[in-house]
Formats: C-alpha cells, sequence, structure tokens
C-alpha cells in the first residue's frame, strides 16, 4: 500500500498557501504570467520599492512559485506553474469532496426509498 | 466555542432523518457514497464513543487513509468525530503535501428535520492545534471565501493561459 498521495512534486503547500495569501505576491504573479521580469519591471507598476518586491520574490522563489534567472545583473524571474497548479488543484479537490459524496449520497438515498416503497407493496 | 475557523456545509437531503441517518451510520451504505468517484473501503467501523472508523479510499494503485474517532453518537441527531490522516498501519500522521495541515479536525455533523426532508450541517474545525495548523487551516479556508475570491479568479485565467501556452 502507498503512502497517501495528493499529487505530486516537490511543492510544499503550506509555503504556496501562505505566498499566496498576499495580494501583491499575486498580482506579481500575474504579471509573470505574462513572461519573465527583471525587479525593475515588476517594480513599475507597483507603490512600492525595489526592496519590498525583491522580498516578496524571495517569499514566491522559497514556496517554488517562480525562479530567478542566474544573469547577474537583471536576474529575471519566471513562474513555475505546477507548484501553483498543485496549490488550486488540492482546494478544488478539498471542496469538490463533500459536494461530489453528497451527490452520491443522494443516490443512496432514492435506492433507499425505493427499496422501502417495495417492501410496503409486498407486504 | 470560539474564533477557531471553521469550514461549514449545509445540505438538505430528500429523504426523512431516520433514512439520513441509516446512510451515515451503516458501513454498507456509508462506503457507497463517501469519498468523490473511488472506490471507499470501511476496514472498521464502531459506531459509538471512543470506537474508531477506519477508512480507505482507492484511487488507482493509491490509497488514501483515514482514521476517524467517534467522540458523540446521537441517534438521528448528532455526530462528531476526530479525523486523521494515517499512515499504512493506521498511525496519525500530517499530510505529506502540507505538514502544517491541522492534524486532527473535529468533525460535527447534525441532522434536523425539515418538513419530510432532512438537513444536515457538517463542520470542520481544528482539534488541539498548534498555531501554524490553525494558520494554514484559516488560510485554505480564505480560499473558498472572500478573502482570496479575486486572487482565485486571477489563478484560474492565468492556469488557463499557461496550459494554452503548453499546447
Amino acid at each position: 500500500m502507498e503512502e497517501i498521495s495528493y499529487g505530486t512534486g516537490p511543492a510544499n503547500l503550506d509555503a504556496v498557501f501562505a505566498a499566496l495569501a498576499d495580494p501583491t505576491r499575486r498580482a506579481i504573479l500575474t504579471r509573470l504570467a505574462e513572461g519573465q521580469a527583471s525587479v525593475n519591471e515588476i517594480a513599475a507598476p507597483f507603490a512600492i520599492s525595489q526592496p519590498a518586491v525583491s522580498r516578496h520574490l524571495k517569499v514566491l522563489e522559497r514556496a517554488g512559485l517562480i525562479e530567478r534567472g542566474v544573469e547577474e545583473q537583471r536576474r529575471p524571474a519566471k513562474l513555475k506553474a505546477e507548484n501553483l497548479s498543485a496549490a488550486v488543484d488540492w482546494l478544488t479537490e478539498f471542496r469538490a469532496f463533500w459536494d461530489t459524496s453528497f451527490e452520491q449520497l443522494d443516490n443512496v438515498l432514492l435506492q433507499m426509498k425505493n427499496a422501502q416503497l417495495k417492501e410496503t407493496k409486498d407486504e | 466555542m470560539s474564533d477557531l475557523p471553521e469550514f461549514i456545509i449545509d445540505r438538505e437531503f430528500q429523504a426523512p432523518r431516520d433514512v439520513v441517518w441509516k446512510a451515515w451510520t451503516d458501513p454498507a451504505l456509508l462506503s457507497e457514497w463517501y469519498g468523490p468517484r473511488v472506490e471507499t473501503i470501511i476496514h472498521k467501523f464502531d459506531l459509538k464513543p471512543g470506537g474508531v472508523w477506519l477508512n480507505e479510499m482507492k484511487m488507482g494503485d493509491k490509497s488514501d487513509l483515514s482514521k476517524m474517532t467517534f467522540q458523540e453518537v446521537v441517534p438521528e441527531e448528532k455526530l462528531v468525530w476526530h479525523h486523521s490522516s494515517t499512515d499504512p498501519d493506521w498511525n496519525v500522521v500530517s499530510n505529506p503535501m502540507m505538514p502544517d495541515w491541522p492534524r486532527v479536525l473535529l468533525t460535527t455533523v447534525t441532522f434536523q428535520d425539515q418538513g419530510d426532508n432532512t438537513q444536515v450541517r457538517l463542520v470542520w474545525t481544528p482539534y488541539e492545534a498548534t498555531d501554524a495548523e490553525i494558520a494554514c487551516f484559516a488560510g485554505a479556508m480564505d480560499g473558498f471565501g472572500s478573502g482570496w475570491g479575486a486572487g482565485f479568479a486571477i489563478m484560474d485565467e492565468l492556469l488557463a493561459d499557461l496550459l494554452a501556452d503548453k499546447t
């Protein structure tokens, strides 16, 4: 029997959820979805300093949501979609667990009621 | 109780309370519906305070194991259990993907008449949890509510774009 598994990959979803909890970091991810960008380019539309952007990028990098390039000057940030996708999948599955189970329960109840009706008729 | 984060589902079922109760407490019936589109095997089901429900959900060649320990059993009214993930030996473990997901979730299910139907409320809340576990659960619950509403929509769009790019 295998260990419980909610998907593949090295994502630590705790860190992913913590990283996603901040609106500025979500906005940065949205920007990076359009393509890789340097700290300067990312900071431009925001009313925050480059060091603040750098701190957000560090949180996103630790969560495995982005990777930084090695070019010394620009170090462009690039989105890593897999871990983001894992977090969204996890939440979607959590919500779907009960919704889908309860739909299945509706069917079980219907069968039980039909069986009861049949018994009453047979008596 | 409290300011602990809660996950609440309210759902009306088209059957009288005794029938709904039976579907929740007869393991043969329970295994038919518990777990979305998976094969559910109930290894043990001892419906009394302190009794356990050992549950396996098979997804392909993988299994998701959980152990529920009943705390309160009030026939046709209320079921309370502690809900945990386990290893293959039924030892309680933390979620491998989310170390800070609460190891034990207090689950309370209440059953009430609604005319000829039954109103069921299910409440999940962290039990004897660390601050980190409570924060993790609260963060995830925010994902369902307004907390991340906009963020979620962005994520959806973004993921759709990324998938489209890949193909």
